[in-house]
């Protein structure tokens, strides 16, 4: 009990102090902020006059290819050479492209006792993107009506159909924001961390709290409660700026959302006591922070999406500790997961926490 | 008697920093360590409080062996260390119920800091105190738990002598509410003022130990005498006739 109380006189004295620096407060709240403005303004203007389409082009006719071959110049259409209807399934999913168009098998080949090519083209939208979906689909309309009339005005051959997909209607920001949240939690927890603890030992502030009966679990916990605290307010911003000016989407539980985060915040937290406790100054420490913390970052998927990683890389990238974190957050905000879905990431997220809590408090040097 | 060190010495690599040295800390005196820079004071001090490892021999505090059970030592014991420093931004008074937190008690910082002269600082940050300020606020902190010896490394070392003077009066109040102290210093005339006795030391070892009386006395039965007598005042003196004994802070 006492030992507790310690603990919690200890971090409160200690966020206290926190709040009086005008420096860390600069870094802690603004600096994520301002990545998410820079981020934010590149990402979410999804609009403009083009749209980014998948063609997935099943037949094999003449007439097939050279509409194909025409997409490809067509200004309004920006074509992606996806070929599996699942794999542009997802990246609609993700806000990565805008629609599907589907040519079947049959597309561009006579049927019936008309000798002439028709077709009926599928276009593939989110359901909750009714605008693109209409306006593409008046694009297509024209580009048939044109190929209509020259063929035959009054038999139509070639039409457009829709068919709504249920994907959660992600903007490319949505994607891009639960790793700006694993990544600001990131640089919190180990470069907030390996800059202030060396410092404390540098002015001896540290070894006069090792002459009491203050132990190293205590001193380490206590500082883990402050940037819990200070992590989910920079956090809390993030969002509060997140959903005002980007629109940012939220489909899960924010329950979840808030255990979820609070979980993935202790556990980044202990890298970087680890990394502070350990060394003896700066020195020693910003090294070690920047070997940690960048491999995580560019292999965790906060900057570019995993997928898009050999297999080999996605594989070992799975098990970096940043990694569930920010699948975690993006499975919770994006397709409204629950705790007990993420079972996989709170293992990993949970065999992580042990172990580097363990080292930081092993590896704890007073001065 | 409260400390009792025996056949104490540590080793850092080849270069031997204290060497056998035996001596006993009668409970409620001032007991002072003189010696010259290396002679081992430091690393003497930092074994008895537990905060360096033991090299060889033993140390016992208050009935505690110091090298099995340092927390126990840590309980009843309050330390200054030569340079004393505080977390930066955090109030006087959040300081010191920061410490009693660690010792599992509660004070009332105003009166403690009363206690060292400090009261109107209660809201200050220790980066702001003046030298003196700051050794008696680490002083205070040494204070929280009412421990049962109090170890003062250099206290006034960098103190102009007003605050010097002022310090020395803190210590002696100290030493009659019960507390014991050890304490170095560099300073002849302090450890005469305050030390009940004195150890010696240099290069690791203790050359001398007794009080500071029968010291001078058995320097003087050996023959030795100054080369002029010794003036009724000297600079120091004068020094503190022109510019007062109050504190200038």
């Amino acid at each position: 009990m006492n030992y507790l109380k310690t603990i919690m006189v200890l971090g409160k004295n200690l966020l206290l102090r926190f709040f009086r620096d005008k420096t860390a407060l600069f870094f802690t709240f603004l600096f994520p902020l301002i990545f998410l403005f820079v981020f934010g303004s590149i990402f979410s203007d999804s609009g403009g006059a083009s749209f980014s389409v998948a063609l997935i082009n099943n037949s094999e006719s003449e007439f097939a290819a050279q509409f194909v071959e025409d997409s490809h110049d067509n200004d309004v259409l920006n074509i992606s050479d996806t070929i599996d209807l699942d794999e542009a399934k997802e990246q609609v999913g993700r806000g990565e492209l805008d629609a599907i168009i589907r040519l079947p098998e049959d597309f561009g080949q006579p049927s019936g006792q008309s000798p002439l090519p028709r077709g009926e083209l599928t276009l593939l939208y989110d359901q909750s993107d009714q605008q693109i979906g209409q306006t593409l689909s008046s694009v297509l309309n024209g580009v048939f009506d044109e190929i209509n009339s020259e063929l035959a005005p009054s038999d139509e051959p070639f039409t457009v159909a829709t068919e709504q997909i249920n994907t959660a209607n992600l903007t490319q920001f949505d994607y891009l924001f639960s790793g700006l949240v694993g990544f600001s939690i990131l640089s919190l927890a180990i470069f907030g961390l390996s800059n202030g603890l060396p410092s404390d030992k540098k002015t001896g502030v540290l070894r006069r709290l090792e002459a009491t009966p203050l132990t190293a679990a205590q001193l380490v916990l206590a500082t883990m409660l402050v940037y819990v605290v200070v992590g989910l307010l920079s956090v809390a911003l993030m969002y509060i700026v997140g959903f005002t000016v980007f629109d940012a989407t939220m489909v899960g539980s924010w329950v979840w959302l808030l255990l979820f985060i609070l979980l993935s915040i202790i556990l980044l937290l202990g890298f970087g006591l680890a990394i502070g406790g350990w060394a003896k100054n700066e020195n020693q420490a910003s090294p070690l922070a920047n070997i940690v913390a960048f491999p995580m970052m560019f292999l965790s998927g906060v900057f570019f999406p995993r997928f898009l990683m050999p297999d080999w890389l996605q594989e070992v990238s799975a098990y970096i500790p940043l990694t569930p974190v920010v699948d975690g957050v993006r499975l919770i905000m994006t397709e409204a997961k629950t705790l007990v879905d993420l079972g996989p990431q709170l293992l990993l997220m949970g065999v992580w926490t042990v172990v580097i809590y363990a080292i930081a408090v092993r590896v704890f040097r007073w001065q | 008697m409260i400390i009792k060190v025996e056949k104490l010495s540590k080793k850092y690599g080849e270069f031997e920093a204290v060497k056998n040295i035996s001596f006993e800390v009668e409970r409620g005196e001032v007991f002072a360590i003189l010696g010259p820079n290396g002679a081992g004071k430091t690393t003497t001090l930092e074994m008895i409080e537990a905060l360096q490892p033991i090299g060889g021999g033993s140390i016992t505090l208050d009935g505690h062996d110091v090298s099995k059970s340092p927390q126990a030592v840590r309980h009843v014991i309050g330390i200054q260390l030569q340079s004393s420093n505080f977390y930066t931004k955090m109030k006087l008074r959040e300081q010191l119920e920061m410490f009693a937190s660690f010792y599992h008690v509660k004070v009332d910082p105003n009166e403690l800091l009363a206690k060292v002269d400090l009261e109107e600082k209660a809201d200050a940050y220790p980066e702001n105190l003046s030298g003196g300020q700051r050794q008696r606020f680490s002083i205070a902190t040494a204070l929280v738990h009412q421990p049962k010896v109090l170890f003062l490394d250099e206290p006034t070392t960098g103190l102009d002598p007003q605050a010097r003077r002022h310090l020395w009066e803190l210590i002696r109040k100290i030493k009659d509410s019960g507390v014991t102290v050890v304490l170095t210093t560099h300073y002849m005339e302090e450890a005469e003022l305050l030390a009940d006795r004195i150890a010696v030391m240099d290069e690791g070892k203790i050359i001398a130990l007794d009080r500071p009386e029968i010291l001078v006395q058995n320097l003087l039965d050996r023959g030795f005498s100054k080369e002029e007598t010794v003036k009724q005042a000297d600079l120091e003196d004068v020094f503190i006739d022109l510019t007062g004994k109050e504190l200038r802070e």
